[in-house]
């Protein structure tokens, strides 16, 4: 399909108010914008912060989206601006601190910045990319094919069921019964 | 609960129905559907490798967070100058756009008024004299026939284009007749038409 229905009724829904459709908005695209951010700017302690800040704009100016693109190509855009000035200002300023000699070595830098990367949350991260590989293994080879199809191919239902000869409803359900079994995996690790 | 999950999952591929609003108020209103939604996300994002190499859970709620907070102090701080924080409805934006068509529709109505109000100025006051003139022209008339044997003032009527006489005189006809044809051009009534066909027409109304 690709129309996004989910994102412009999510848009349409913050745009009358609601700002947990926007949580819906956040949760969906925090990983994308991230690893946009972080083609722009190396410290991956930085790339959140930018990230939060770019969503907190986007926010503030989505009475201003009309919906002339897709919502994502909208963020992304204001993501990659976010980024750039990030950049600039950090150009332009002097570091404004002082560091004792004595202290320097163990100086974090500017960032006072939460430390994003840290052990625990590289090792949450690395967990659940070998949960979820692991599930999609152990999965029957019709729901495999189904998953991966979709997910790494981004074929639609309609391509899918012409792939793999069955009803686009067999599709759907195929994918959804993949998605159950390898979620009944990852829930204990996120909770 | 297994359908409105097949649902989510659905509604993650952008395959919605047409109930997709009332799912939405249940995945608003749900946290444990946002998690389950946020999971299938999830799984997408690792089989593409698009997962950062470390997460943080707590995302999404930092960012929220931030957007009450922001949106609190700017309440407090109420300075006109701060742009808004919480996004105003469109509706709010967009409620004045009738009143300002109205507005910009008054205005010509406005402009078209004063406009025209002098060009009726422009052409009332020559009107005006010649009406006069032709009253003057008819007083000295009148005047200049008190000395014969009848009286004009008790004659001689200015209403519309005719001269009617209570009693008919050729001497008296003859001198409007001539009035008439020498200062038809003046006439406010008919104005435009060429002297010959006012005589014309005077004649054929005799």
């Amino acid at each position: 399909m690709g129309t996004n229905l989910l994102d412009a009724e999510l848009v349409k829904r913050v745009q009358n108010g609601d700002t947990a459709a926007f949580d819906l908005l956040v949760q969906k695209y925090q990983h994308k914008v991230i690893n946009l951010v972080g083609r722009f700017v190396s410290d991956k302690s930085e790339c959140q912060d930018i990230a939060q800040d770019a969503f907190i704009k986007s926010f503030r100016a989505i009475n201003s989206f009309r919906g002339d693109s897709q919502f994502y190509t909208w963020l992304y855009r204001i993501a990659a601006n976010t980024a750039k000035n990030y950049l600039a200002s950090r150009a332009r300023k002097s570091p404004g601190y002082t560091v004792d000699v004595d202290d320097a070595e163990h100086f974090e830098g500017e960032s006072g910045l939460k430390e994003y990367a840290n052990p625990e949350n590289l090792l949450l991260t690395d967990e659940i990319k070998a949960t979820v590989f692991s599930a999609i293994e152990k999965l029957p080879d019709d729901l495999k094919s189904a998953i991966t199809l979709r997910e790494i191919d981004g074929l639609s239902y309609e391509e899918i069921a012409q792939v793999m000869n069955c009803p686009i409803g067999t599709v759907r359900s195929r994918i959804f019964r993949a998605r159950d079994v390898i979620d009944k995996e990852l829930r204990p690790l996120l909770e | 609960m297994k359908e409105l999950d097949e649902k989510l999952s659905l509604l993650l591929d952008d395959y919605a129905d047409e109930d997709i609003d009332a799912v939405l108020d249940e995945v608003t209103a749900d946290v444990n559907l946002q998690y389950r939604m946020r999971r299938y996300q999830m799984i997408g994002e690792v089989i593409r490798h698009e997962l950062p190499e470390a997460i943080d859970t707590d995302f999404h709620h930092e960012v929220m967070t931030k957007i009450r907070d922001q949106a609190q102090s700017s309440a407090t701080t109420a300075t006109e100058s701060a742009a808004p924080l919480a996004p105003t409805p469109l509706t709010a934006r967009t409620w004045f756009r009738p009143f300002a068509g109205v507005a910009v529709a008054a205005s010509v109505a406005l402009v078209t008024i004063a406009m025209w109000q002098p060009l009726q100025q422009d052409t009332d006051p020559l009107d005006g004299e010649l009406a006069n003139a032709d009253q003057q022209k008819i007083q000295q008339l009148g005047q200049q026939l008190q000395g014969s044997a009848v009286q004009a003032s008790s004659r001689v009527q200015s209403g519309g284009m005719r001269w009617k006489l209570k009693n008919e005189s050729p001497v008296l006809q003859q001198k409007l007749n001539a009035y008439l044809v020498n200062h038809t051009e003046y006439s406010n009534s008919m104005q435009g038409l060429i002297p010959q066909a006012r005589v014309a027409g005077f004649d054929a109304q005799q």
